[in-house]
């Protein structure tokens, strides 16, 4: 422990080139971390926004516009499957429909289903912004847009005529703000009767059987898997119908491994040019040193530790920097949170300490090769 | 100290020792098959004009360097076959030194500065190297001054702190080249007059080397050094 103990006296003397070089990397660490939390909140924010409330896997017949049948097998299967949102699993009857009060009229889609499973995939009572969301027979949930627009609140009936001048009146349980113009002006939600009710399918068809998965990147493993377990349905699965939003992602992941890889060599080089400088500058002690019997293997683990006190000092210092940036951005109104995210951390930290421990690597050798009469004749 | 017993080999002995610097027209030849032998305890110093290859002889003994030809032994051991980090333990325990400069650490205190060889040597615990320490530091007449850094002190204190480390591991041989040659007249009689006591006290053998013969005379033994040769080994016979 001599080699650490003379390591941290040549740190102490020379206190502002330890601490600039420590708050160097602790400015790179404290990029990393920031950094990649901040892609992958961003990332996560933007998926959640994109799909969290609608169904990533979706189970409809072969042919277009059949129903498809919600067999036991079928439920047996999404009941088995662990990478399921529990609870988020909704068969729905969609239908078409047109509002008129009299004076106006409007297009309103119709999807009917369960409260619980159509609330776990689109977040019904999260969203609600009048009323309380209830689906029983003679019910409906409008989108917010579309409620406004025709001045309906709940309790008010909702005159609605479908193909084959068929009429209903649902009455209004709940306003909801569906994060989606589209949506909040056409989208409506009923019972799973009424649709039946104009299609004469028997209890068991459906439209189609919305799923949402614990990890919505899950999803496209899960579809193709259940395509070949049950063969007479189509699987389809949001992955594939985002393309574009997934290269999107992508890229924006290479850039922000980019801007690290970056940091991470202006870290290194910072660390090693103080390093090799402080090496030159300690020439004379540490000639003497070995003049007095220091072995060349402890000269050389002198910079080792000044390499690892340097490199875990400036970490830690990088992460408190790090949370600290993190946490004054919970300040900053945004439509997503930067939430720290752990194993990105522990992995700034491991290559903060690492990078140091290879910048070290030269003094460390260019020391230990050090010949003690050297410095002796020099004078 | 037991005297060795007459088989026992003598503490040094340096045989047909030469060193060239450089090669070829640079070349120079600054030792020339200098041989010969020192017995523990003794008190000796090395003379010669500037140039004359002292320090380098100094070097090659404390192995520091080594020798372009011929041999330096420890007690029978020809330290030409041991390892690097062999002869850096024999530097540790066998050998301390003094040079023309302090060579003090300026980023340790005194005490640390005097009890670096234990620690590299890490044969002695703690609480020993402490009391070895202000011991020899006792013996010095620099009690008191531990925990001062060791920029804070004068010339002769820095001078005396060097001779201090330099005896920490109670060395069999103390080797110092021009030791003080930076110091003024009072303090040069002063670390002459302390590394004789010290001799007295603790058995350590002195090899010093010096270009002022008044100074030369002051030991036991005088080996002469010209253009590289051994040309005298001279004893002083001043004791009666
Ligand atoms: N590292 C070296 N390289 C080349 N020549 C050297 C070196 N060290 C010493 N010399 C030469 O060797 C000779 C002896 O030098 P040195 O041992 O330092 O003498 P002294 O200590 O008696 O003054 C001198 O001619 C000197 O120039
Ligand atoms: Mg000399």
């Amino acid at each position: 422990m001599l080699s650490l103990r003379i390591a941290a006296r040549f740190l102490r003397s020379s206190p502002a080139q330890s601490a600039l070089i420590m708050a160097g990397i602790a400015v790179g660490i404290a990029t990393q971390v920031f950094v990649g939390s901040l892609i992958v909140s961003l990332q996560a924010g933007l998926v959640d926004q994109t799909i969290g409330s609608a169904p990533q896997v979706t189970i409809s017949a072969a042919e277009e516009g059949d129903p498809v049948t919600f067999t036991e097998a079928i439920r047996e299967l999404i009941a088995a499957e662990p990478r399921v949102e529990p609870g988020a699993v909704a068969a729905v009857r969609d239908a078409s429909a047109l509002y008129s009060d009299g004076e106006d009229s409007a297009p309103l889609s119709l999807k009917g289903g369960e409260l619980g499973g159509l609330d776990a995939i689109y977040d019904l009572s999260g969203r609600t912004v009048a009323g309380t969301p209830r689906l029983g027979d003679g019910d409906i949930v409008l989108g917010v847009d579309f409620a406004e627009k025709y001045g309906l609140v709940p309790g008010d009936a909702v005159p609605l005529t479908f193909a084959g001048n068929r009429t209903a009146r649902p009455t209004l349980t709940a306003v909801v703000d569906l994060g989606a113009a589209a949506a909040n002006e056409r989208q409506a939600f009923v019972s799973a009767g009424l649709p039946r009710s104009l299609t004469g399918w028997r209890a068991d068809e459906f439209s189609a059987i919305e799923i949402q998965m614990r990890d919505p990147f899950s999803s496209a493993e899960v579809a193709a898997e259940w395509r070949t377990a049950i063969r007479s349905v189509t699987v389809t699965e949001w992955q594939a119908a985002n393309a574009d939003l997934l290269t999107a992602l992508q890229s924006q992941s290479a850039s922000s491994y980019m801007i690290q890889a970056f940091v991470l060599v202006a870290v290194a080089l910072g660390i090693a040019s103080t390093l090799a400088i402080s090496a030159v500058q300690k020439t004379r002690q540490i000639g003497i040193l070995k003049a007095m019997g220091l072995s060349d293997a402890r000269a050389g683990r002198i910079f080792l530790w000044q390499a690892l006190l340097l490199g875990s000092g400036g970490t830690l210092g990088g992460l408190a920097l790090g949370f600290a940036l993190i946490w004054s951005f919970s300040f900053v109104p945004l439509d997503f949170a930067i939430r720290p995210e752990p194993g990105f951390i522990a992995l700034s930290a491991a290559v903060g300490i690492g990078v140091a421990l290879g910048s070290s690597i030269i003094p460390t050798r260019s020391t230990s090769r050090l010949d003690p009469i050297e410095v002796i004749q020099s004078g | 100290m037991a005297e060795p017993t007459p088989a026992a080999p003598p503490l040094l002995v340096a045989d047909a020792l030469e060193k060239v610097y450089g090669s070829g027209d640079a070349a120079t030849h600054a030792l020339r098959g200098v041989t010969f032998e020192f017995a523990e305890g003794e008190f000796a110093s090395i003379i010669g004009q500037s140039g004359s290859g002292k320090s380098t002889l100094l070097n090659l003994l404390g192995l520091l360097d080594t020798p372009s030809g011929g041999h330096v032994r420890y007690r029978g051991t020809d330290t030409g076959s041991l390892g690097k980090p062999e002869r850096a333990a024999l530097r540790n325990s066998l050998i301390g030194f003094v040079f023309q400069f302090h060579y003090l650490l300026p980023e340790f205190s005194v005490f640390e500065n005097v009890a670096m060889p234990a620690l590299i040597s890490g044969a002695l615990p703690a609480e020993d190297i402490r009391g070895r320490a202000v011991e020899t530091l006792g013996l010095l007449g620099l009690e008191g001054l531990e925990e001062k850094n060791a920029n804070a002190l004068s010339g002769g204190q820095k001078q005396r702190v060097a001779i201090a480390r330099a005896l920490m591991n109670r060395p069999a041989l103390l080797l110092a080249d021009e030791p003080t040659g930076n110091l003024d007249t009072a303090n040069t009689d002063l670390v002459y007059d302390l590394f004789r006591e010290v001799s007295k006290e603790t058995g350590t053998a002195f090899l010093i080397v010096t270009h002022d013969r008044s100074v030369a005379q002051r030991t036991d033994r005088v080996l002469e050094v010209r253009d590289g040769e051994l040309v005298a080994d001279e004893r002083n016979r001043y004791l009666g």
